[in-house]
C-alpha cells in the first residue's frame, strides 16, 4: 500500500462555528494506482490533498489517521511533514498566479524542492531543472521568465515540473485542466498520462472535469458534503452511477459527453447542519427516514460502494418478457416479443427504434392501456395493478398527439381536472390549485380565462402542455412521453423538450422517452434502450451507445441519423457541392 | 367555487346572458332553410302550448252550423259536426308534437345509449344488439305497428312506446359506428386509465361527443314519427280521444264523396297543410343541423 487514509476528518476553525469539510474518509492506494476524486465546489476534494500535504494545521482539526508505506504521517511533526513532502509526497496545485512566487523566476522555483530535498546545487541543479522542463514540454528557455509572464497552459507545466522535481511516489493534482483552453487541455491530460506511465507514480487526480477523469484514472471517489457517496471503478461508475449525486455530477458535466443538455442538481450545496444523509433535500427518491442517519458507505456489489439509505438509485420498473400479440385473420403478428427493462429513479432513459419497432406499444402497456399478452411489471417492487395510473406517485402517460389525448370538447380546466376527479383527490379547492400549480409549471397562464378555455381554440404545443400538465396534476413517480413532439414544429418542440427536462430535473421524476429521432435522445436521456422488431437490441449510457455502439442495428440507426448530418455540414464548407446539390434539385 | 358564483347576483347574470350569447350564434350559423325550419317549428309549438290562447271556440263540442268555409268566426270553418276547424287544429298540434317529441327522445337517447354500449363494450354485447337492430331493421314498420296499435289499444302513450320500438335502431346504428372510432382516441384511454367507468365515460365523454349526431337523428325520427302517427289515425287505429291531425284527415276523408263537394278545400286541406308544413320544416332543420354537427363550426362562427 503506497497510501492508506482511515477516517480522515477536517474541521476548519472558522469564525463562530466549526465546518466540518472532510468526514470520515477512508481509502488506500496500491503502488501506480490512479484515483479521481470528483465532486461540487466545497464537497471537500481540494480540503483531502491539503490534509494528504500535511498542510493543515494551526487551530484546524485533522482527525484520523493516514498511512504512507505503512507509516502513520499525519501525526507527524512538522519537520518529519516536510520531510516527506516534495519528496515521497507532492501535489500539483491549482492553477492560479498566487501559487507561483511573483518576484522569482520560474526556474529558480522549479529548482526550489531540489535544492531542499536532494541538495543539489550549481551545474547538476541547472541541469536537473532542464531536464525537468523538458519533460513537462517547456522550453528552457522560459526559465527566465516570471510567473505572469506565462500562459495558464504553461504555469500549469511548471507547477507539474515543480511536483516532479523529487520524483515523488505519490503525486496529488488538484484541477489540472481548468482554465485551460481546449488544446492545452488535451495536451495536459496526455502529458499527465504519459508522465504517470513512465514514472509508474499513485496518482490521484481531484476534478470537475470527468474527461480528465475518465482518460486518467481508473478508480474514483464522489465526494460530498466532506463524505465519500459512491467509490467505484471509473468507467463503471461513470456509465452507471449508483448515487444520484453522481448521477447528478455527470449530467453537468459539459466535457463527458457534448451532446447532451447540461441540467445541474438542483438545490444548494450542503451546509453541513443537514440531519441525516446530506443530499436528501437535493435527492430525487428521498424517504423521510432518509433524514435519519448518516448512511455508511455500503458495498452494493464488486468494486462498488455506495453511501445511501436506499441503497442507491432504486429500480423503479421493472418489466420481463413482455409481450404483446395481435391477432389477425390468419397470422398472430408480433408488436412485441419478449421486452426486459428496468428504469431507475429519477433518470431519463430513452426508448429508441425506427417506427413499428414496437416503442409504442410497450409504452402502453407500461401506461397500462394495453394488457400485455405476457410478461410481469413490476412497480415499486409491488406487481402491476390497476392502481399506478390512479393514485399520486404511479404512472402517468402522455401520448404522442395532443389533438386526441385531450378532448377538444372539454376547457382545459375540466382536461385537468378528469384524473383528481375521477379518483376523488382532494377537495374542491384543492383540485383547482393544483390544476393552476400545474398550470403554470407548463408554463401556460392559469387564469380564469386560460382555464374556461375550450381545448379546440389551443395549438398543438399549448395542447400538448395541457396534456403534460395533466400528467403533472397526479404527480407522478415515472412519466412515460411517447412521441411527444413529433405533431409540433422544432421550435415548439425545443421549448417543450427543455420545459419537461426541467420539470423532470427539479420534480425528479423517472421519465420514459420514447423517440425515433436519436438527435433528441441523445440530448435528452440518461440511458437509453434500443429496440428493433419487438426487442430491446441494446442498452447502454447515452455517452456509451452513441460514441461506441456495439449491436449492428444501433449502428445503423445512429448512422442513419448522424451521417446524413455530417455530410450537410460538409457542403456549407464547400460552396460547390453545395451548388451541385441544388442543381441536382432543380434537375429533378 | 360554485357556491360563490350562486352568491354574487351579477354572476347569476351571466349565465342567461351567455345562454342569449349561445342562442345568437347558433342562430347565425343556420342557413336561410334552417332558420325558416325553425322558426316554424317554434311557431308550432307556441301554437300547441298555448292553444287556450289561440282558439275562441271549443275543440271538441260544436260550435256552429257543420261545413262551414272559412271566415268570420270559423277561421279556417267546420267539419261535419261543426267543431272548428281552427281549434282542432292547434288542439291537434299538440298531439302531433307530443308523439314525435316523445318518439325521439325515448327512441334517440335509448338507441343512442345502446349504440354505444355496443361500441364501447364490443364483444357479444355487441354481437347481440347488432343482430337486433338487423332484424327491426328487415321488420316493416307499419303492418306490424297496426297489428301492436290494434291488440294493445291505441292510447297516446302506447303508440309513442310503439313508435320508439320501432325506430331506436336507426341511430343506434350511426351511433355504434362513431364510437367505434371514438374510443380509440387518446383521451378516452385515458379516461380509462385515470379508472373512470363505463357510466363515467358514457355521460361524460360519449353522450355530449354524440349529442350533435343524435339530434339529428332525432329531429329526423320525430318527423318520421309524427307522419306514422298521422298513418295510424288516418287508419283509424290513432287514439280516437285525441284530435290529432291525422284523425281530423281521417275524418275528412271518411265523409263520403268529399272530393265532390268543396268541403276538402278546408276540412282537408288545412290539416294537411300544417302536417307538410311541420314535416318539411323538420326536416330542413335537421339537415342544417347535420352540417353544423360539429360544434367547432358554432364556435368559430
Amino acid at each position: 500500500m503506497v497510501l492508506e487514509v482511515r477516517n480522515l476528518s477536517v474541521t476548519y476553525q472558522a469564525e463562530g462555528a466549526p465546518v466540518r469539510a472532510l468526514q470520515e474518509i477512508s481509502f488506500s492506494l496500491k503502488e501506480g494506482d490512479t484515483l479521481g476524486i470528483i465532486g461540487e465546489s466545497g464537497s471537500g476534494k481540494t480540503t483531502l490533498g491539503l490534509a494528504l500535504m500535511g498542510l493543515i494545521g494551526g487551530k484546524d482539526r485533522v482527525e484520523g489517521n493516514a498511512y504512507f508505506r505503512g507509516t502513520e504521517f499525519l501525526s507527524f511533526s512538522d519537520k518529519g511533514k516536510k520531510a516527506l513532502r516534495w519528496k515521497h509526497i507532492a501535489m500539483v496545485f491549482q492553477n492560479s498566479l498566487e501559487v507561483l512566487n511573483p518576484v522569482l523566476n520560474i526556474g529558480e522555483q522549479v529548482g526550489e524542492p531540489l535544492k531542499k530535498h536532494l541538495y543539489l546545487k550549481g551545474k547538476e541543479l541547472e541541469a536537473r531543472v532542464e531536464e525537468l522542463f523538458q519533460l513537462v514540454g517547456l522550453d528552457p528557455q522560459w526559465k527566465e521568465a516570471f510567473p505572469h509572464q506565462l500562459s495558464g497552459g504553461m504555469r500549469q507545466r511548471v507547477l507539474i515540473a515543480m511536483a516532479l522535481s523529487c520524483k515523488p511516489e505519490l503525486l496529488l493534482v488538484d484541477e489540472p485542466t481548468t482554465s485551460l483552453d481546449p488544446v492545452s487541455r488535451k495536451e495536459m491530460i496526455e502529458l499527465l498520462g504519459r508522465l504517470q506511465q513512465e514514472y509508474g507514480f499513485t496518482l490521484v487526480v481531484i476534478s470537475h472535469d470527468l474527461s480528465c477523469i475518465s482518460r486518467l484514472t481508473s478508480r474514483l471517489l464522489a465526494l460530498y458534503g466532506g463524505r465519500v457517496v459512491e467509490e467505484g471503478l471509473t468507467e463503471e461508475l461513470l456509465e452507471d452511477p449508483f448515487h444520484p449525486y453522481s448521477r447528478g455530477l455527470i449530467n453537468s458535466s459539459p466535457h463527458y459527453f457534448a451532446y447532451k443538455d447540461l441540467w445541474g442538481i438542483p438545490g444548494e450545496p450542503p451546509t453541513g447542519q443537514e440531519a441525516g444523509c446530506s443530499f436528501h433535500s437535493r435527492c430525487s427518491q428521498a424517504l423521510e427516514s432518509c433524514r435519519e442517519g448518516v448512511p455508511a458507505l455500503q458495498q452494493v456489489c464488486c468494486e462498488r460502494r455506495v453511501a445511501c439509505h436506499r441503497g442507491g438509485i432504486v429500480t423503479i420498473l421493472e418489466a420481463s418478457g413482455l409481450k404483446k400479440e395481435y391477432r389477425l385473420k390468419k397470422r398472430v403478428l408480433q408488436a412485441v416479443n419478449g421486452v426486459d427493462l428496468y428504469i431507475k429513479e429519477g433518470e431519463v432513459a430513452a426508448l429508441v427504434g425506427e417506427t413499428g419497432s414496437g416503442k409504442s406499444t410497450v409504452a402502453q402497456m407500461l401506461g397500462r392501456l394495453m394488457k400485455p399478452t405476457a410478461g410481469d411489471i413490476t412497480f415499486r417492487g409491488e406487481k402491476f395493478y390497476n392502481g399506478v395510473t390512479r393514485q399520486e406517485n404511479g404512472i402517468q402517460i402522455v401520448m404522442q398527439d395532443p389533438f386526441s389525448s385531450t378532448s377538444h370538447r372539454l376547457t382545459v380546466e375540466q382536461v385537468l381536472r378528469e384524473p383528481l376527479d375521477i379518483n376523488k383527490i382532494g377537495t374542491s379547492q384543492e383540485r383547482s390549485s393544483r390544476v393552476r400549480e400545474a398550470l403554470e409549471q407548463v408554463q401556460l397562464p392559469w387564469g380564469t380565462d386560460f382555464l374556461k378555455r375550450f381545448c379546440f381554440e389551443l395549438s398543438g404545443g399549448q395542447r400538448q402542455r395541457v396534456a403534460i400538465a395533466r400528467a403533472l396534476v397526479m404527480k407522478p413517480a415515472l412519466l412515460l412521453a411517447d412521441e411527444i413532439t413529433s405533431m409540433l414544429d422544432p421550435s415548439t418542440q425545443a421549448n417543450l423538450l427543455r420545459l419537461l427536462k426541467g420539470l423532470q430535473n427539479s420534480k425528479g421524476f423517472a421519465m420514459l422517452f420514447i423517440t425515433h429521432d436519436l438527435e433528441l435522445a441523445r440530448k435528452v436521456a440518461d440511458r437509453v434502450m434500443v429496440m428493433k422488431q419487438g426487442e430491446i437490441v441494446e442498452t447502454g449510457s447515452s455517452r456509451r451507445l452513441f460514441t461506441d455502439p456495439c449491436c449492428c442495428h444501433t449502428k445503423e440507426l445512429i448512422d442513419a441519423a448522424f451521417g446524413e448530418h455530417q455530410h450537410v455540414h460538409k457542403s456549407h464548407h464547400h460552396p460547390h457541392t453545395h451548388e451541385h446539390v441544388h442543381k441536382h434539385k432543380t434537375q429533378h | 367555487m360554485y357556491q360563490s358564483q350562486v352568491m354574487n347576483p351579477r354572476l347569476l347574470l351571466r349565465v342567461p346572458g351567455e345562454l342569449y350569447k349561445k342562442g345568437i350564434a347558433f342562430w347565425k350559423s343556420l342557413s336561410i332553410f334552417g332558420k325558416f325550419g325553425l322558426t316554424v317549428i317554434l311557431a308550432m309549438i307556441i301554437l300547441a302550448v298555448g292553444a287556450p290562447f289561440f282558439t275562441w271556440l271549443p275543440h271538441n263540442v260544436s260550435s256552429g252550423p257543420a261545413l262551414v268555409p272559412p271566415g268570420g268566426d270559423h277561421l279556417m270553418g267546420t267539419d261535419e259536426l261543426g267543431v272548428d276547424l281552427w281549434s282542432q287544429i292547434c288542439y291537434g298540434a299538440r298531439v302531433s308534437l307530443l308523439v314525435g317529441l316523445g318518439t325521439a327522445l325515448l327512441a334517440g337517447l335509448g338507441g343512442g345509449i345502446i349504440g354505444i354500449w355496443a361500441g364501447y363494450r364490443g364483444g357479444w354485447i355487441e354481437r347481440v344488439i347488432m343482430r337486433l337492430i338487423d332484424i327491426m331493421i328487415v321488420l316493416p314498420d307499419l303492418p306490424i305497428m297496426v297489428i301492436l296499435a290494434a291488440f294493445f289499444g291505441s292510447s297516446l302513450r302506447n303508440i309513442i312506446i310503439v313508435l320508439a320500438l320501432f325506430s331506436w335502431s336507426h341511430p343506434a346504428r350511426i351511433i355504434r359506428a362513431q364510437v367505434l372510432s371514438l374510443k380509440e382516441q387518446g383521451y378516452i384511454k385515458m379516461a380509462k386509465s385515470y379508472g373512470a367507468g363505463d357510466l363515467y365515460i358514457i355521460f361524460k365523454h360519449f353522450l355530449p361527443e354524440l349529442f350533435p349526431i343524435l339530434a339529428v337523428s332525432m329531429i329526423r325520427l320525430s318527423g318520421m314519427a309524427i307522419v306514422t302517427e298521422a298513418a295510424l289515425s288516418f287508419l283509424g287505429l290513432g287514439d280516437p280521444t285525441s284530435k290529432s291531425w291525422g284523425l281530423i284527415i281521417n275524418h275528412a276523408l271518411n265523409f263520403s264523396g268529399i272530393y265532390f263537394t268543396p268541403f276538402w278545400k278546408w276540412w282537408l286541406m288545412y290539416p294537411w297543410a300544417f302536417l307538410t308544413l311541420l314535416i318539411t320544416s323538420l326536416a330542413l332543420f335537421g339537415r342544417d343541423l347535420e352540417r353544423i354537427a360539429d360544434p367547432r363550426v358554432v364556435k368559430r362562427n
